[in-house]
């Protein structure tokens, strides 16, 4: 139970502005912040940064929860600052053997860092303020359409849905899967690095075919339900455009755009 | 909650099963080798049987996720199999199944139990009356606002149940809904059962907990994907010889009452219940 | 032989970020008996599986002992040594197996253990006939063909390989039907036998463990109530449906004999039970 809440971007049930705000609209959003993360530098990425902390305050996420999401992609975080620093060239600040340190890497590094890291947040703003189900039905609604060019839309949507839906789960079944082979003699803690991949196979063969098996429990149990994609489907709380969001949302936008000028 | 039963129409009040055949995919056996049954509408109806005797495969024909292989279900009076679209079998019989955390899509309590009336293009004020009116069938107004995954295993299926009986069905398919429950969780369900049956659902509750399976109005026993036993429970539960052959474990007292009645002891044939047991004492 | 296998005033909490944590144990005490059949009963969420992780060793407490012998369970070392002796077979173990073969899954555990050549062969050997599965028709199966019942034995078989002394299992009897039940039920019997090892059965079914289990510990909200034997359950002294449970059909039956002076030694046996009845009843109709 408790395992479920230590998780990725997973929605916070939570009455605030941004919970309400139209799922479609926050994914132009994301979308222009996405595009403006990789043209800004300097200041206007700093002003970017609270402009989401502000975000995140108006939405009552806890920061730590969100920046925890970066978990995930601590190792692409680090290897690529490491790749950045290393073989920009520039000036040289510090040399060590065949190692040199550059003033333009370092810049680059952090750069490239802060990127990754806004994007996760950005990111993680949107999985955590809007529930699996709405963001398939924002994102049907956007994709739809693609329908013209013979997109099965609507599968889209339904995997997209699910595989959100499923990332609590995968992580308690790894879970659950590390403790059962741990209790049959494996090693996990151990700082051999063969050992610990050679003790992986165990929890990975069962995890898939559990996950594949809960994942089809789901289809079948949401086809019980009647459900046959966003197509016919009402809402109980209708998507709607309200003027306090559409402003919201402008303004996010308009914010972003604004600060390259900066 | 507006009294929902009556959505059978003139179909007929009933899910007939006629000459039932299903295979998987892939699989040389037939899980049902010729089932033919009849579940009424307002009864309780228990199916029991060991485990790959077609149980939960005989459920899901009748819940139209399965297509038959050969012969066909009727559910209110709708071929499953012909039926223009399945949403005029689910809006009829509605299912629960064995683990709540593999059948939740909401991220709160309403909205897991909105998500079958959605499905079904009903205004939102309709879906509202549906939801409100579901909860408090179950018994669970004060969750509305809660997210499934942070309740208890025995509030969650009842979650499940009350997104089931949004649908207003006509039918209410137990899969094992109850195995994974302790007790007083299960006992709760079960009473749900039995009180639905009395607002005309008919209930058809899988499940391998014979005490269960007598409090129903009718049993139904699968072996091998065939039926091997059908009728009131008194008829069907009390013969332990029977039972062991069929997989299952017969309850106490029939066990008790068997050996008195070897033993030339005149037991009424149909105990089920501790109480009627003892009261044999001073008869 | 097993040594007495026992908690101490046992705390444990589940982080929860950014709220209070969740307690699941509050305060456990347990002991158990070398060679003895064990049931920890509890309703869902009362602390059963955190519980049983705690006895195996895979959960550390927050505060409180966990002891094997007289020795508490310390440092590295320690653990592993307390892993090796006491086993623990997960809730839905017909989900964790993973090998290309039966054979192999089951020799998992051993060869992380050490075991190699010969004396892997016949620890995986002696662990199938226990189980009752036929090494030479399933060995060399993959572990994905067989059926549920198959499975959970085969798990159980996995568990057993590495010839614990102390055998904790979660919830082994969901979703087993009679046939499975009765099946489980002799391998542990038999288990306990050959082996002098204790058994902890956890569940939420006292059913499960009733022809089985001398003890009962009834665990409610993260600590332990009582351990009971089976008379005391049949005396009614604890409300067990205020803990989520009740007794099985044979338990209500015989605390009704009683209520009429009927005493009954084994609370299983419907010959035995028949028997106490009929001579009530010639008695009062004398």
């Amino acid at each position: 139970m408790s395992d479920r809440d230590i998780t990725i971007g997973q929605y916070m049930a939570k009455d605030t502005a941004l919970h309400r705000v139209d799922p479609r609209l926050k994914f132009a959003a994301v979308a222009v912040g996405v595009v403006m993360i990789f043209i800004y530098s300097g200041w206007a990425m700093v002003a970017f940064s609270v402009l989401l902390l502000a975000v995140l305050a108006v939405a009552r996420l806890p920061l730590l929860a969100v920046l925890r999401s970066l978990r995930t992609v601590w190792v692409i975080l680090v290897v690529t600052f490491l790749l950045q620093v290393f073989l920009t060239p520039g000036e040289v600040i510090w040399q060590w053997g065949f190692l040199s340190v550059t003033d333009t890497g370092l810049y680059n590094g952090a750069l490239f860092s802060a990127r990754v890291v806004l994007l996760v947040i950005l990111l993680a703003a949107l999985t955590m303020t809007t529930p699996p189900l709405a963001l398939a039905d924002g994102l049907e609604s956007i994709l739809r359409p693609l329908r013209y060019l013979k997109v099965p839309v609507t599968r889209v949507t339904t995997v997209v849905s699910i595989t959100l839906m499923f990332i609590p789960n995968i992580l308690e079944q790894s879970r659950r899967l590390v403790k059962a082979q741990t209790a049959r003699g494996a090693d996990f803690e151990s700082a051999n690095v063969l050992r610990r991949v050679k003790d992986i196979l165990p929890v990975l063969v069962p995890l898939f075919v559990k996950v594949f098996h809960d994942a089809d429990e789901l289809a079948v149990a949401m086809d019980s339900r009647a459900y046959s994609g966003g197509e016919g489907r009402t809402r109980l709380r209708p998507l709607k455009i309200g003027p306090v969001e559409a402003v919201l949302t402008a303004a996010f936008a308009a914010a972003s755009v604004a600060l390259v000028l900066l | 909650m507006r009294e929902s039963a009556a959505g059978c129409g003139a179909g007929g009040s009933s899910i007939r099963v006629e000459g039932l055949r299903f295979s998987y995919p892939g699989s040389s056996t037939e899980a049902l080798r010729g089932v033919d049954l009849e579940f009424r509408q307002g009864a309780f109806h228990a199916l029991v049987g060991r485990n790959g005797s077609g149980k939960s495969t005989l459920a899901r024909c009748m819940n139209a996720l399965l297509p038959p292989s050969a012969g066909r279900v009727l559910s209110c009076g709708i071929d499953s199999a012909s039926a223009p679209d399945r949403r005029e079998i689910h809006k009829r019989v509605a299912m629960v199944f064995q683990d709540p955390d593999t059948q939740m899509v909401g991220s709160t309590v309403e909205e897991e139990v909105a998500f079958g009336p959605e499905n079904l293009g009903l205004e939102p004020a309709e879906i509202r009356r549906r939801v409100d009116g579901a909860l408090d069938r179950v018994g669970i107004v004060h969750l509305a606002g809660r997210q499934p995954a942070r309740l208890s295993q025995g509030q969650k299926q009842l979650v499940a149940i009350a997104g089931a009986l949004a649908m207003e069905p006509s039918f209410l398919i137990s899969d094992e809904s109850t195995s994974m429950l302790d007790y007083t969780s299960r006992r709760k369900v079960v009473e749900l059962f039995m009180e639905l049956t009395s607002a005309g659902i008919g209930i058809v509750h899988v499940t391998h907990f014979l005490e269960e399976a007598a409090l129903a109005d009718s049993v139904v026993i699968l072996d091998g994907g065939a039926v091997a036993g059908r009728g009131a429970p008194a008829e069907v539960l009390s013969d332990p010889v029977r039972l062991r052959e069929l997989g299952l474990d017969p309850l106490a007292v029939t066990l008790v009452a068997y050996e008195l009645r070897r033993a030339g002891h005149q037991v009424p044939g149909d105990v089920l219940d501790v109480k009627e047991l003892v009261s044999w004492l001073y008869a | 032989m097993a040594l007495r296998l026992s908690l101490e005033n046992v705390h444990y909490s589940y982080p929860l970020p950014g709220r209070e944590d969740a307690p699941a144990l509050t305060g456990a005490d347990l002991a158990v008996e070398p060679g003895e059949v064990l049931c920890v009963a509890g309703s869902n969420g009362s602390g059963k599986s955190t519980l049983a992780q705690v006895c195996a060793g895979l959960l550390l407490p927050d505060s409180g002992e966990v002891l094997y012998g007289d020795a508490p369970v310390e440092g590295r070392a320690g653990l592993r040594e307390f892993r090796s002796k006491v086993s623990l077979l997960f809730q839905s173990s017909e989900d964790q197996l993973f090998a290309d073969t039966v054979a192999k899954d089951i020799a998992f555990g051993p060869k992380n253990h050490g075991l190699r050549g010969g004396e892997l062969e016949e620890a995986v050997r002696r662990a199938c006939a226990l189980v009752g599965l036929s090494l030479e028709e399933l060995g060399s199966r993959s572990p994905f063909s067989l059926s549920g019942g198959e499975k959970r034995r085969a798990a159980l078989a996995g568990v057993l390989a590495m010839d614990p002394e102390v055998l904790v299992l979660d919830e082994p009897f969901i979703g087993l039907d009679h046939t499975g039940r009765e099946l489980l039920k002799s391998t542990l019997e038999r288990y306990r036998e050959e082996r002098g090892a204790s058994v902890v059965i956890v569940t939420h079914e006292l059913s499960d463990a009733w022809g089985l289990a001398e003890r009962f510990a009834l665990l409610s909200g993260g600590r332990l109530l009582k351990v009971e034997d089976k008379s005391d359950l049949l005396s009614g002294e604890v409300e067990l449906s205020s803990l989520g449970m009740k007794l099985p059909q044979w338990g209500e039956l015989v605390r009704e004999l009683l209520g009429s002076g009927i005493a009954v030694t084994d609370p299983s046996d419907p010959r035995m039970i028949a028997g106490a009845m009929a001579s009530f009843r010639e008695a009062r109709g004398e």
